[in-house]
């Protein structure tokens, strides 16, 4: 078994105007793909990320803050699922609840070193 | 299953799901939290009527994760605040609280809340068997022996303290936490008490209050920050009353002293268990705590194979100790009757002497009757006769009354 990282990226809720029904019936959507993840147990952890941004770039050091609202591309969080390759996790996001809102699943390998 | 398990279970799982709940919404929501665990448990009920889950824990731990969504409905109806969602991966992080790792945490700070100073004491046993052991009102009042209407009261003016005072919903940390941890410890070891000591309880409220406050002090043994030598020593203690709770009563309910406990029936595990913890309790310790001396006086107890072989030296020892940690007029008492049983006046008066019967208000009859035994002691009938009727005036308790009679009789006639 391999160990994957799903990242999930997309834009922040509150500036796609969602109506806190809505937000529920998401909310409702991640906690059962948690659950059901965590009943194949393939679930090997995960966390979320605050949408508050402090980016260093280039030789200067240059220090931005941002906002969710000003980055289109936001990584939200993570899951890490154990799996026998890239196939499996295409198929265990399938049930990502966001893909209506634009939002994207990058698929990753963790790197393992001794082998 | 039986209903009897299905019983704790509930239980149980309410005071881990009220506190999960509680570190999401916070302490302000509390009455909206309960409410939604409680309905959470009603579904449960009707829903299990025809089939039980292959696993209820997750079944419940399932559901209240729903009820999250219900409880965020809710605020927003009412207009009350609710913790922001900024993305679906925000939901990970709340999955994460329901990991047993933080489900122990959020319990530890239900219980540091529960017992938090600012509360009335007599409010945060109630709050505690409520919100932490998720007792009902109902088991409450029997458990105490209060009106369920007082337990409402309490419950309803702890809610409030928590509110005003802002309290936070944290385990304290530095100083604060070692003076907050005394306050749980008293907490825990009341609600023991309250099992342990009443007589008129029963049999079954008796071990569920025991239990729970054993279980809650688990809890701080499981904590690294909460795992003190005094958290050790209180659960030794525990474990060591527990293991006669058993034969503390006759199979008529009729309470059995030391004296007359069937000792083979003592329950050996707890004892070990209790030898343990002691063990821990005192490994790299110099100074004790009142816990440590309690417990070593009823290991004390628990050593002697027939109550003749009863090591009282060693037992008055521990409550001189114990004295000068907390210099309560009961312990002076106590001593006082181990002295007199071991016929050893002198000691007895030397004690007797330090204390009055204003020391004891309503068991005032505790005190006259020593005295009474301590002038029988020394042939002095005369003076012996007149505290045994000050004890007769002022004794309420029926039993104790017919025992202090006999006694006046005895003395009078001569004969035993």
């Amino acid at each position: 078994m391999k160990e994957f990282m799903m990242i999930f990226i997309g834009a922040d809720y509150t500036d796609l105007g969602l109506s806190p029904e809505e937000l529920q019936g998401r909310m409702g959507k991640w906690f059962a793909w948690g659950d059901k993840m965590e009943k194949a147990g393939v679930l090997r952890g995960g966390n979320a990320l605050t949408p508050d941004i402090r980016r260093i770039v280039g030789e200067n050091r240059t220090v931005t803050d941002l906002t969710s609202a000003e980055v289109k591309e936001l990584v939200g969080g993570y899951y890490l699922v154990a799996a026998k390759d890239f196939d499996a996790v295409q198929e265990i996001a399938q049930d990502f609840p966001d893909y209506d809102l634009g939002g994207t699943v990058e698929i990753r390998e963790i790197m393992v070193f001794d082998k | 299953m039986e209903p009897k398990i299905i019983d704790h279970l509930f239980r149980h799982h309410s005071g881990k799901m009220i506190s999960v709940l509680t570190r999401i919404f916070g302490l302000a929501h509390l009455e909206i939290i309960e409410d939604a665990v409680q309905d959470t448990f009603i579904k449960a009920s009707i829903s299990w009527r025809q089939q039980q889950p292959d696993h209820p824990e997750a079944w419940l731990t399932k559901a209240a994760k729903n009820r999250v969504l219900d409880i965020f409905r809710k605020l927003n109806t009412e207009k009350k605040h609710a913790p922001t969602i900024y993305q679906g991966t925000d939901t990970i992080a709340i999955n994460e609280l329901f990991l047993d790792t933080e489900i122990e945490d959020a319990q530890l700070r239900m219980i540091f809340t529960a017992c938090h100073p600012k509360l009335d004491p007599k409010d945060r046993i109630s709050f505690a068997l409520k919100t932490v052991s998720g007792f009902s009102i109902k088991e409450i009042s029997s458990a105490l022996l209060t009106k369920e209407e007082t337990i409402k009261k309490r419950l309803f003016r702890a809610r409030k303290t928590i509110q005003q005072a802002d309290l936070k919903f944290h385990i304290p940390q530095g100083k604060e936490l070692s003076e907050r941890l005394e306050s749980v410890m008293e907490v825990l070891y009341l609600i023991f008490n309250e099992g342990f000591h009443s007589n008129k309880k029963e049999k079954l409220i008796r071990e569920d209050l025991c239990g729970e406050a054993m279980r809650l002090c688990q809890m701080l043994l499981k904590n690294e920050h909460t795992r003190i030598p005094s958290s050790y020593a209180l659960f030794a203690l525990m474990c060591f009353h527990s293991a006669r709770l058993d034969t503390k009563t006759s199979s008529e309910n009729e309470v059995l002293d030391l004296k007359s406990q069937d000792r083979s029936q003592w329950h050996f595990p707890l004892i070990k268990l209790g030898n343990a913890m002691m063990n821990k309790a005192v490994a790299d310790e110099t100074t004790f705590s009142c816990y440590h001396y309690e417990a070593a006086i009823a290991a004390e107890h628990i050593r002697a194979a027939r109550f003749e072989d009863t090591n009282w030296d060693k037992i008055v020892y521990w409550y001189q100790c114990l004295y000068t940690l907390q210099p309560m007029p009961s312990h002076l008492l106590t001593m006082a009757v181990i002295c007199l049983q071991k016929e050893e006046a002198a000691k007895a008066k030397n004690y007797l002497d330090q204390i009055t019967s204003d020391d004891f208000a309503q068991r005032a009859y505790l005190y006259y009757a020593t005295l009474a035994d301590y002038f029988n002691l020394i042939n002095n009938k005369q003076e012996a006769i007149y505290y045994l009727d000050l004890a007769l005036n002022t004794v309420t308790n029926i039993l104790e009354k017919e025992y202090l009679e006999k006694k006046k009789l005895t003395l009078i006639t001569g004969k035993s």
